[in-house]
């Protein structure tokens, strides 16, 4: 589903070398969640974006649904992002001068698509996330826990195999960010795989695997009391 | 999708009116500059008869005595641009071309036969023969050129203007009505519609930009007439004339009559040429053309050009305007810059959810096409304004000369996109490049 061997990053800022990732191993499967712990500063919305194909990789091999990205032009690797993935950020990043429905219409105009299916795909998942009835309303008139959702409606209207989420409640008080974990356990049932960066221990024994970067170094967590600890 | 990045370009645009505004204006300040500037050159520089530019030809004969040439310019001796009125006449009834006519002019009090002596205005006059209606392609609105007759006999009948047939006539059909120059009477036989040839090639150089004279009349009728009005003409001599008297102007070796000649080809001009050398030889019988037979032959544009009408080199004001329009779009360049380095927060975000380089790319053309147009058509306004003021402060451009072509307008626009984009290119390439991971942070 998505495989990663001795994959490695460094940021070069003029003489500085940073190694923001050491050469790691990683197979996802289809279905799973998976969360993403680790201090401030360690790599983890780096391993996040280059897994979403937002940043290049230095070292080492990455096969997402069989397709061996490092060959791929910006067109081709553009069209994989749209497909497979779908991103929800900490500050959930809705366009302010666009409406719900079409800031969740924002992947789907990317893609072929007659306006009919847009229309139903849209509205899919605005009813996922409780929303349809605001299609009309902008991001300003909602509240954050609001604006989440919407951010997870657009980034499953276009039906991906994988939702990154980087610290999808960071900005929520608790009360909001259970609904969104509620939300986000849902959406992983009916068979989408996660992959969440967060700071919250809670939430990340929910997890089916937690995945732990420390100064770069991944590390698979077996034991989920000791995550909470 | 177009109408997609359209709707974007518009959300783009109303959410910093300002830099829009700003950006559209820009552009339309240098478009406007330039194509005020390039209209006026154009219009000004453009071939007046393009069907026989290359076939119409200004005659000159080396007619001045034998003790000192006309002129003289860079060591070479340049006969007289007009002619004598023998000379004129000689070549008229020897018909060597397809049309030929001497040009003449005089000015008169005019008026119609039902208005009071007190409502005359002085009018220039135009007199010639009628195959210059033909040969300038005059265009009739009613009637049309006089006959053969009238030429030969001098008969007392004019061509007038449509603006004076709506001033005299109300814009009525006035054919076989009577007009009064002087006292003498002439019948109306033929209205011209709209003939504005630009520049006016067959006039003096100080004329060459004002309308046509509103009264045309046979050559012959000037003659007969003694109507002469010595302001009005170029007259020069190298031997005064017998006396003071009309017929002795006409007898004299002053030149004064500008002669015109259309040829079936510009093939032709050297059996023209030949024609005009035979017929100097045979002057000479008379004592006359003791000179080198220096003729020439001028075609429009050769005409316009030595009589300083337009200028052969490229326009200086041109290029000054074009190069304005480039500081313009420089500084549009910048605002572009700025507002598209505000807008990397929805690159990154774009890019996030799977468009490409290219997709925005194209997303942010279509924006800086919609400010191009906008400013093209602002632009356009005030190119307008331009030209109706520069018609003002000139007096010698008139408003109907400095209207646009279809052309131009459609350039102007094109202009205004092609250029916005160009200039638009850089700071939409640099948006695209932005490292979209790097922007998701803050939106
Ligand atoms: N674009 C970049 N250029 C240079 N260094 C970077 C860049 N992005 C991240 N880093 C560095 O890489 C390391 C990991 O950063 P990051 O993945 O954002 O950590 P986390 O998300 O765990 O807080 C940090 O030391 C950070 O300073
Ligand atoms: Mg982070």
């Amino acid at each position: 589903m998505l495989s990663m061997r001795h994959l490695s990053k460094a940021y070069y800022t003029d003489t500085i070398k940073t190694q923001a990732l050491q050469p790691f191993d990683l197979s996802i499967e289809q279905g799973e969640f998976v969360a993403v712990i680790g201090p401030s500063g360690s790599g983890k919305t780096t391993f996040l974006n280059i897994t979403g194909l937002l940043e290049d990789f230095c070292g080492g091999s990455y096969e997402l649904d069989g397709v061996n990205v490092e060959k791929l032009n910006d067109k081709a690797k553009s069209k994989l992002r749209n497909e497979k993935v779908g991103f929800i950020f900490q500050s959930f990043n809705l366009i302010p001068e666009l409406n719900l429905y079409d800031n969740v219409d924002m992947p789907l105009r990317y893609r072929k698509l007659s306006s009919k299916d847009r229309h139903e795909r849209i509205m899919d998942a605005l009813n996922k996330v409780g929303l349809a009835s605001r299609k009309a309303h902008y991001p300003s008139q909602l509240s954050g826990g609001q604006q989440q959702r919407v951010a997870i409606a657009r980034a499953i209207a276009g039906k991906p195999s994988f939702l990154l989420a980087d610290e999808p409640t960071g900005n929520l008080d608790s009360k909001m960010a259970d609904g969104i974990m509620e939300l986000l356990k849902d959406i992983n049932a009916q068979g989408t795989s996660i992959v969440m960066v967060t700071h919250d221990a809670q939430q990340a024994v929910k997890a089916q695997r937690i995945i732990e970067i420390r100064d770069g170094m991944l590390s698979e967590r077996k034991n989920y009391d000791k995550a909470i600890a | 999708m177009f109408s997609y990045y359209l709707k974007l370009a518009l959300i783009s645009l109303r959410k910093t009116p300002f830099l829009s505004l700003l950006m559209i204006m820009t552009i339309a300040i240098g478009i406007g500059a330039t194509m005020t500037t390039y209209t006026v050159s154009y219009l000004l520089q453009k071939d007046p008869i393009p069907t026989k530019s290359d076939r119409l030809f200004n005659v000159r004969l080396n007619s001045y005595g034998p003790d000192k040439p006309f002129n003289i310019s860079q060591g070479k001796e340049v006969p007289p641009f007009i002619l004598t009125y023998q000379d004129a006449i000689n070549l008229q009834n020897a018909k060597q071309g397809v049309n030929q006519t001497p040009l003449g002019s005089f000015k008169i009090m005019t008026r119609t036969t039902e208005q009071s002596i007190t409502e005359a205005k002085m009018t220039p006059i135009r007199s010639t023969y009628r195959d210059m209606f033909n040969m300038f392609e005059v265009p009739f609105k009613f009637g049309g050129a006089w006959d053969e007759i009238a030429d030969q006999d001098g008969l007392q009948v004019a061509v007038i203007s449509s603006e004076l047939n709506d001033k005299l006539f109300g814009g009525e059909n006035s054919v076989g009505k009577s007009l009064l120059l002087g006292n003498l009477q002439y019948r109306v036989v033929g209205v011209t519609d709209d003939w504005y040839p630009i520049p006016k090639f067959f006039d003096y150089r100080t004329r060459a930009f004002n309308k046509p004279r509103d009264v045309i009349v046979p050559f012959q009728t000037q003659i007969n007439n003694e109507l002469w009005t010595g302001s009005d003409v170029s007259y020069q001599c190298w031997k005064e004339p017998a006396d003071d008297s009309f017929s002795a102007i006409l007898a004299s070796e002053c030149v004064w009559v500008s002669y015109w000649v259309e040829l079936n080809s510009a093939a032709e001009r050297n059996n023209y040429m030949d024609f005009l050398v035979n017929y100097s030889m045979e002057q000479r019988e008379y004592g006359r053309f003791l000179r080198e037979p220096l003729h020439q032959l001028f075609n429009v544009k050769e005409q316009l050009i030595e009589r300083k009408i337009i200028k052969d080199d490229g326009n200086v004001a041109v290029w000054l305007a074009f190069a304005f329009l480039a500081v313009c779009l420089l500084n549009c360049m910048a605002m572009m810059v700025a507002k598209f380095h505000g807008r990397a927060g929805e690159v990154g975000l774009r890019r996030a959810v799977g468009a490409s380089k290219q997709d925005i790319i194209t997303q942010f053309t279509v924006e800086t096409c919609i400010i191009g147009l906008l400013g093209g058509i602002l632009g356009l306004l005030l190119a307008q304004i331009g030209l109706s003021v520069t018609a003002q402060l000139y007096s010698h451009l008139y408003a109907e000369m400095l209207e646009m072509t279809a052309g131009i307008v459609i350039m102007t626009v094109l202009l205004a996109v092609v250029s916005a984009v160009t200039f638009g290119l850089l700071p939409t390439l640099h948006a695209a490049k932005v490292q979209p991971s790097s922007q998701l942070k803050s939106l």
